[in-house]
């Protein structure tokens, strides 16, 4: 009986089919919110759904001239990255389904790989707009991953342990925004980097280069790289949400505060013109510097290790 | 070899950031464009020959379907040349009405391009605000003409419909909302700075250069040359209405945006004008079947820049000739002059700023 267990929680719940269909709704909420600030009505609530559905059934074209295997395998890397990485968060406020000394670590490269296999799918076709894409894709990883990161890592320093569920216990009790505002906001922006959401969607800018590195995908790819984007999402916001915003302790709490979250990003997404490849790598160096400083205070005030 | 090879990015025919079909190469070095090349006419419909075909009275409306956007620029055009041509003036409420559906119509045609230009740059937020205002523009021309696009405001030797008392209000009413918007979005380009970052000196036109390719509309404005067929060579009622041309110096994308957003200030001045002091008269006077042989060149201010028609009639019921030539076409070899050296990510903006219309330029 004790292997019914561990396969529920990877197929169905929290990780697996509800952390998808959990994605695909805050898509749909992401969608909807920046609709409204736009002024616009925006999607109906399955839209998500009903794409990646519609995308599922469609033919995969598998472009001549290419690694066919790596063009097919890459769709699936990603999405088994990122619902990997569900697993070590406190998804609905339940404790992570798995947990280790360190896992921290593996859940941010878990996330990272998602964006590698994104750029590998962009530089594996002979298509220029999705060259171009893969380029930029991987200039941004390496210009936000390093501030993304130092950011996560603040909390845990505090907190004493590298493990998410340690740290989640440990800012239940301290509401980290207010002692680490910087942290917080790069974080927040890091994972818009992430998920390459506008002002930061220079790697996909549609007027540019179509869309980027995914030009060449229509099918079933093109659905599974947007299903870890979701994925990627729910992740995100509620690493964020743990680390920040006074952890998460039960499915409201959960619900709350990642939903807060998103209504922040949204308003982000609508309120600027989309930066150049090159101004977005500026901003980072001026986020990972000002990280250093809040590791500094925090250092020298008194983190319970370094 | 393979790597001596320039990397050309195509945008267009087919191409998310242009709706009309253009092709631009742009050799790129990593992110940045080193030339540009254009190649246009994937849109030709033979209009100019078809107009041979038609009465005078028949290629008004072929003409007013040359473009969606200034359908009322192409069909005065082509009047003003006709009426020039068999020497009938069309009365003076019909020259107000002209000019006042003109003006209109450069309103609306400036706001399309605002939201454009801010959607080649990612500016959604922007994009949406401007296009729901606009909205008020296509509702009163709607209300005053029947029609949203093409208004076929005209007939040779007057115009076809009155601005009546009700009409005059929901004019006057649309264009005090619109300048309180117009106001609010050249604080929001004037000042915004991630919108900035991507305006300010990029694209930068020089005002020798922009003689050099002969610029007109915005675009020369842009770059300080004051040049305006409504002050030049005024035509329909822009005597009795003087413009205030609008003269920016920077020539970069910055100042295309002020010197739009600033037209449309004074395009509002000039609807109330024209609004209040319609004067009392006739709509038509009568236009005789057959126009008398000759040749005559019109000349008007389109929204993009002058638009100008050479018609040669010989002595019958159809021309023996209409040429056009719009603004677009003046403007496109600016892409060339002003593109290399910037980001890839900017030429959707540079090209969105001459506010290029492919469907006007071949016809």
């Amino acid at each position: 009986m004790e292997i019914i267990q561990p396969i529920i929680t990877l197929l169905f719940f929290p990780a697996g089919l509800f952390v998808m269909g959990n994605g695909l709704a805050y898509l749909w909420v992401d969608r909807k919110l920046v609709a409204q600030y736009q002024n616009r009505i925006g999607p109906r609530w399955f839209q998500p759904l009903a794409d990646v559905v519609k995308l599922l059934s469609k033919e995969e074209i598998v472009p001549t001239g290419i690694e066919a295997w790596l063009f097919n395998g890459l769709p699936l890397l990603a999405l088994a990255c990122a619902l990997t990485a569900a697993v070590y968060v406190p998804l609905v406020g339940l404790q992570p389904a798995w947990s280790f000394q360190g896992d921290l670590i593996v859940t941010v490269y878990l996330l990272s790989v998602v964006t590698m296999s994104l750029a590998l799918a962009g530089a594996n076709t002979a298509n220029r707009f999705s060259l171009i894409g893969a380029v930029r894709t991987l200039t941004q990883l390496f210009s936000y991953e390093a501030p993304f990161m130092l950011a996560l890592l603040g909390p845990a320093l505090v907190a004493g342990s590298w493990q998410i569920s340690t740290i989640n216990a440990f800012t239940g009790q301290h509401w980290l925004i207010l002692t680490q505002p910087i942290g917080c906001v790069v974080a927040l922006v890091g994972l818009m980097g992430k998920l390459e959401l506008p002002p930061f969607d220079a790697p996909e800018a549609e007027t540019e280069i179509v869309k980027g590195a995914l030009t060449e995908y229509g099918g079933r790819g093109l659905a599974l790289f947007q299903l870890a984007k979701a994925v990627e999402l729910v992740v995100g916001l509620t690493l964020i949400a743990a680390f920040y915003l006074g952890g998460i302790g039960n499915p409201i709490e959960f619900f709350v505060k990642t939903l807060a979250i998103l209504l922040v990003l949204a308003g982000l997404q609508s309120l600027f013109a989309r930066f150049r490849i090159e101004q977005t790598a500026k901003w980072w160096r001026f986020a990972a510097l000002l990280l250093l400083v809040q590791w500094l205070i925090i250092a020298l005030l008194g983190g319970k290790t370094l | 070899m393979l790597a001596l090879e320039k990397f050309i990015v195509p945008i267009g025919p087919q191409h998310p950031a242009l709706k009309e079909p253009g092709h631009f190469e742009f050799a790129v070095d990593g992110e940045t464009v080193t030339s540009v090349n254009v190649r246009l006419g994937y849109v030709h419909r033979g209009i100019e020959k078809a107009t041979e075909d038609r009465n005078w009275a028949q290629n008004l409306y072929l003409l007013e379907r040359i473009c969606g956007i200034c359908s009322h620029t192409h069909a005065l055009c082509y009047s003003l040349g006709v009426e020039a041509l068999a020497e009938v003036t069309a009365p003076p409420r019909a020259q107000v009405i002209r000019s006042l559906v003109a003006e209109l119509e450069r309103v609306h045609s400036h706001f399309l391009w605002l939201g454009v230009a801010a959607h080649e740059g990612g500016f959604d937020t922007l994009f949406m605000y401007s296009w729901r205002d606009r909205e008020t523009i296509m509702d009163v021309l709607e209300g005053l003409t029947g029609n949203r696009v093409n208004y076929s405001a005209n007939v040779l030797g007057g115009v076809k419909f009155d601005v009546d008392e009700k009409q005059r209000a929901a004019i006057q009413r649309g264009v005090d909302y619109l300048e309180e918007r117009t106001h609010h979005y050249y604080k929001v380009v004037t000042t915004d700075s991630t919108f900035i970052r991507r305006t300010r000196g990029v694209g930068t036109l020089t005002t020798a250069q922009a003689e050099h390719v002969g610029v007109i509309g915005p675009m020369a404005r842009a770059s300080g040359i004051a040049r305006d067929v409504r002050v030049d060579a005024p035509y329909a009622a822009y005597n009795l209405f003087p413009v205030n041309v609008v003269v920016e110096t920077a020539g970069d994308l910055e100042a295309r945006f002020v010197v739009r957003l600033k037209e449309l200030l004074e395009s509002y001045r000039l609807i109330r004008e024209m609004v209040d002091n319609l004067p009392p008269g006739d709509l038509t006077v009568r236009m005789p079947r057959k126009v008398k042989e000759g040749e005559a060149i019109s000349r008007i201010e389109a929204p993009r820049g002058e638009a100008f028609y050479f018609i040669k009639s010989n002595g019958g019921e159809k021309p023996e000739r209409v040429k056009v030539r719009t603004p677009s076409l003046c403007n496109f070899m600016s892409i060339i002059a002003t593109a290399p050296g910037h980001q890839l990510a900017d030429m959707p903006m540079i090209l969105a700023g001459i506010d290029p219309c492919f469907s006007c330029n071949d016809r």
